[in-house]
């Protein structure tokens, strides 16, 4: 038992080693870390109270040592709404994307794996949603079951599950016809230890890059549902929503743009470098 | 002969192709004693490797029998099959693409251990590793290298060891050492023809390399579009070629001798067809130099032709009896 | 020997792929002549350099990563290192052709394979020829390898693995060459096809007295194919000498000795092979020495710290201090 568990942990520190080689993947790791503290320890940071607090005296105030990003059009200060905002923006973006990927994983996964009926069965089911608009089926969604939180991550989470099915489907495919998961069957494994043992980790690399591409993307598809009306309600801050909310004062108050637009791309840009980052160390092939 | 091991009759795989059914293997009947080699031997599409997977159960048989240890294997439950798995173990064509590359070397031959859960600690699946790492000569200090970071020779040492670490009696060997270069294959070769003295193997060789087959067997099958055409002992069989297909196999390979420069031989004209739909009749006629009108219409058999040794063909060789 | 004219003469070449890291000594100080009409097999296993001289000649090296680090190939006194990029491409495909391994992947899937063999005549067409003449060459072409010219409007889907080969080789035979490279043409294909382009490639050969360089580990193929052989290991050639000198010599290179003892024999039976044991040396990190020498049964001292000189026989040379060994069936 003890060898094992040391093997593990050396295995563990073989990863993180290799990780801790890609400078670029750690800057990601960085961001992303700050970013997420930021998320947590919101309140700490500045009391929420902050960030509804409307101050009509200081209506579109550009930065200033008060007001570190500004104020809306409402005297709302900026960096509290952004502080504030993160928590909801990343519970959004990972959630759905986490979500989506458990389900596209299950049903991709099953249907390469399977093959005949079962891979029938799912993805002419799967066709049926994508013939419909994604923004169109999260308005419908949201429409139907209410407007809350849980409310917009399912229907997000709905709208970008086909994508993630076709997509872990056909890696699954090329990697379920490899020699090696015929071998692992001649000597009696189980579908499930193929599946989680062979096939995913072998499938990994897209799929990682995939999930964090999406995670970036739901931030700005919440944004817009922010913006119909649809997705997170005022006066609750949102990334996407602050961002949609400063179209109208593009000239009079650029900062407005400009601070919610770089924490969603530094966001986005994070997830995307550790995602790579992660492919490459774990892939032995890569190895130093 | 010797006890038998595996006694298959009447297997038969068919797959369902957009063109019609394609009999991959058709029909087919033998023993297999204990402790020997038999080689079956053909070209690409011949249904060798469907036969060597078909009797392992990756692919489900379309209809036969398959005994083994007194059992037809084709009927065994999953919990049976769960305990046939171990004695009948394959080593694969491709020494790369046949190991997940996410896997150490130590991983790799553990696995069938903790799959099938014949070991009680973690102890006793390293000590079993290390037993037959040492036995097919994989040095320890490998233990921990990816697949990737060897060459084809000691990958494909591997898949012996992840073959034989159950200690099976059967082992379907398809194609293992065409992958390989020459000083390797004998090798390998060497290596598998040790582990069979030492531990009473079986082999089903499957090959399309004649020399290779005629090494190792002592018993061969000529496969073609999915059918046995010449079966017998290995010196008969290559001394006494009874099926044109034979011959004409016999005929094709380079011999690496003085004397072959520049030899004129009897060429095959065309090439092997896939078996869909086939009718009755001989699948070699359209090919054979020696066809008639009767070897088209007429089904053919397996007839005795020497002790032990069966052939499919109408006519007899005269050259070589 | 000496009073024909060479046709090519490769001379002390050495080829290296530079990487970040490492340098790769594919091929070292390689030394071979070729006259017209005549046949050279080039043996060896995986990794032994045999494709990458083959490159070296036809200009075809990847340039960002290998160096021609010596030596010069000299085709009809021309030397072709020194051929300027345009000059390089009149010559290659039309004086030199290659065929190569796998004939899957070397066909064009959308284009029909009568027109890819006229693109090949097109791109040289020397001659000026026209519309007519070309599509009369072709067929012309297609008969010569096999192929019903009924069939030059077809994919190459629609054909199979050994036709695919012949088209592979009338795309290469159609501006005549006087030298042709054929990297294992044969090796993707079943016996019984492999004999047919073995003996159709040997029939045109003497047809048109087409040079031909025969890349191959297939011992049997050289036997049947090739006038004179060499043997390479680790980027050098071990062995260099006529068909007669290479199977029946009294003295060889202890590689050779062992490539022979490790096929498995049609005609002799032996119940053990005798194969060579250990690997090919790391060809980022060769030895000092003889590059056989970790795995040589008759390795001395001397092996191991300096290069064996070439022994000269009569044109069979053996690079070997001991002048080589005899064949272990023999001394067994």
């Amino acid at each position: 038992m003890n060898k094992s568990s040391s093997r593990r942990r050396a295995q563990i520190g073989e990863f993180w080693r290799r990780f801790r080689k890609n400078k670029v993947a750690m800057l990601g790791l960085v961001i992303l870390i700050v970013i997420v503290g930021m998320a947590v320890f919101a309140d700490l940071i500045v009391p929420y109270s902050k960030c509804v607090e409307q101050l009509g005296a200081d209506k579109l105030q550009g930065p200033s040592l008060r007001h570190w990003f500004g104020t809306d059009e409402l005297g709302r200060d900026l960096f509290a709404r952004i502080v504030h905002g993160s928590r909801n923006s990343l519970m959004v973006g990972v959630t759905t994307s986490l979500l989506a990927l458990l389900v596209g994983a299950t049903l991709g996964a099953s249907a390469a794996y399977f093959g005949g009926m079962v891979d029938n069965i799912i993805m002419r089911l799967i066709d049926i949603f994508t013939c419909i608009p994604p923004i169109l089926l999260s308005l419908a969604v949201v429409a139907a079951l209410g407007k809350t939180l849980r409310n917009l991550i399912i229907a997000m989470t709905i709208s970008c599950i086909p994508g993630t099915v076709r997509l872990i489907r056909s890696v699954v495919i090329t990697v379920a016809e490899q020699d090696y998961v015929e071998a692992a069957r001649s000597y009696g494994t189980s579908n499930a230890r193929i599946i989680f043992r062979y096939v995913l980790p072998n499938a990994m690399g897209p799929i990682i890059v995939n999930t964090t591409m999406m995670i970036s993307d739901m931030i700005l598809s919440a944004a817009g549902l922010s913006f119909i009306g649809m997705g997170i309600q005022p006066p609750r801050p949102e990334w996407g929503a602050l961002l949609s909310n400063a179209q109208s004062y593009l000239f009079t108050a650029p900062y407005m743009l400009f601070f919610p637009g770089i924490f969603i791309i530094l966001t986005s840009m994070a997830f995307n470098l550790v995602g790579d980052g992660l492919t490459d160390a774990l892939d032995p092939k890569l190895k130093d | 002969m010797g006890e038998t091991l595996l006694e298959i009759r009447n297997l038969k795989k068919y797959f369902r192709t957009g063109a019609g059914m394609l009999h991959a293997v058709d029909d087919l009947s033998f023993k297999i004693p204990k402790g020997k080699t038999i080689g079956v031997v053909g070209e690409s599409g011949c249904g060798k490797s469907t036969l060597g997977r078909t009797i392992l159960r990756l692919h489900e048989a379309t209809s036969g029998e398959i005994w083994f240890q007194g059992q037809d294997i084709l009927k065994a439950d999953k919990r049976r099959m769960k305990e046939i798995r171990p004695k009948m173990q394959m080593i694969f064509q491709d020494p790369y693409s046949s190991l997940n590359g996410r896997m150490t070397v130590r991983q790799l031959i553990a696995e069938p251990l903790i799959v099938n859960k014949i070991c009680r600690s973690r102890r006793e699946i390293d000590e079993k590793v290390d037993e037959i790492m040492e036995t097919v000569g994989l040095s320890q200090r490998l233990s921990m290298s990816y697949p990737h970071e060897l060459d084809g020779g000691r990958r494909q040492r591997i898949g012996v060891a992840r073959a034989l670490v159950l200690d099976p009696e059967f082992v379907v060997c398809d194609e293992p050492v065409s992958a390989l270069d020459v000083s390797i294959q004998a090798q390998i070769l060497n290596l598998l023809m040790d582990l069979q003295e030492q531990r009473d193997l079986t082999y089903l060789f499957i090959t399309h390399d004649l020399s290779v087959v005629k090494h190792i067997s002592d018993e061969i099958m000529v496969m073609y579009l999915g059918q046995c055409v010449e079966m017998g002992p290995s010196q008969a069989v290559f001394d006494s070629p009874a099926h044109p297909y034979t011959e004409a196999l016999l005929a094709a390979i380079p011999i690496p001798s003085i004397e072959s420069k520049h030899k004129r031989r009897t060429l095959l004209q065309g090439e092997v067809s896939t078996p869909i739909n086939p009718g009755k009749g001989c699948r070699f006629a359209p090919r054979c130099p020696r066809a008639t009108e009767v070897c088209r219409v007429q089904e053919m058999k397996l007839r005795e032709v020497g002790d032990h040794h069966y052939s499919a063909a109408l006519c007899q060789n005269r050259e070589y009896s | 020997m000496s009073d024909e004219k060479k046709l090519l003469e490769v001379k002390d070449l050495s080829i290296a792929y530079q990487t970040d890291l490492e340098t790769v000594h594919a091929v070292n100080h390689v030394t071979f002549s070729l006259n017209q009409g005549e046949t050279l097999g080039l043996v060896g296993e995986t990794g032994a350099g045999k494709t990458t001289t083959a490159l070296g000649i036809m200009g075809l090296l990847p340039k960002r990563t290998a160096k021609i680090t010596s030596g010069n190939v000299y085709y009809e006194g021309k030397d072709l290192l020194q051929c300027g990029k345009k000059e390089m491409l009149g010559i290659r495909g039309s004086s030199i052709s290659m065929i190569f391994q796998d004939p899957m992947t070397a066909l064009n899937p959308v284009l029909c394979v009568g027109d890819q063999i006229a693109e090949t005549l097109q791109l040289h067409n020397a001659k000026h020829l026209t519309r007519e003449e070309i599509e009369a060459k072709v067929d012309e072409t297609l008969e010569l390898v096999g192929i019903p010219k009924e069939r030059k409007k077809e994919y190459p889907y629609q054909f199979s693995g050994g036709m695919r080969q012949r088209v592979v080789i009338a795309m290469a035979l159609i501006n005549d060459p006087s030298l042709l490279i054929a990297d294992e043409p044969t090796t993707a294909l079943d016996v019984t096809i492999q004999a047919q382009i073995l003996s159709m490639i040997c029939e045109l050969q003497r047809k048109y007295k087409t040079a031909v360089m025969m890349i191959t580990h297939d011992l049997g193929i050289v036997a049947e194919t090739c006038d004179k052989v060499a043997v390479m290991y680790a980027g050098e050639i071990v062995e260099y000498g006529t068909l007669e000198d290479i199977f029946t010599g009294d003295r060889h290179h202890p590689y050779t000795v062992g490539l022979f003892g490790s096929i498995p024999s049609l005609t002799r039976s032996a119940r053990r092979l005798q194969p060579i044991e250990g690997l090919m040396p790391d060809p980022t990190q060769l030895p000092e020495g003889c590059a056989f020498a970790e795995r040589c049964r008759y390795c001395q001292e001397i092996c191991r710290t300096t290069k064996a000189p070439v022994q000269n026989d009569h044109g069979h040379l053996v690079r070997c201090y001991f002048e080589g060994q005899p064949f272990a069936g023999e001394e067994d």
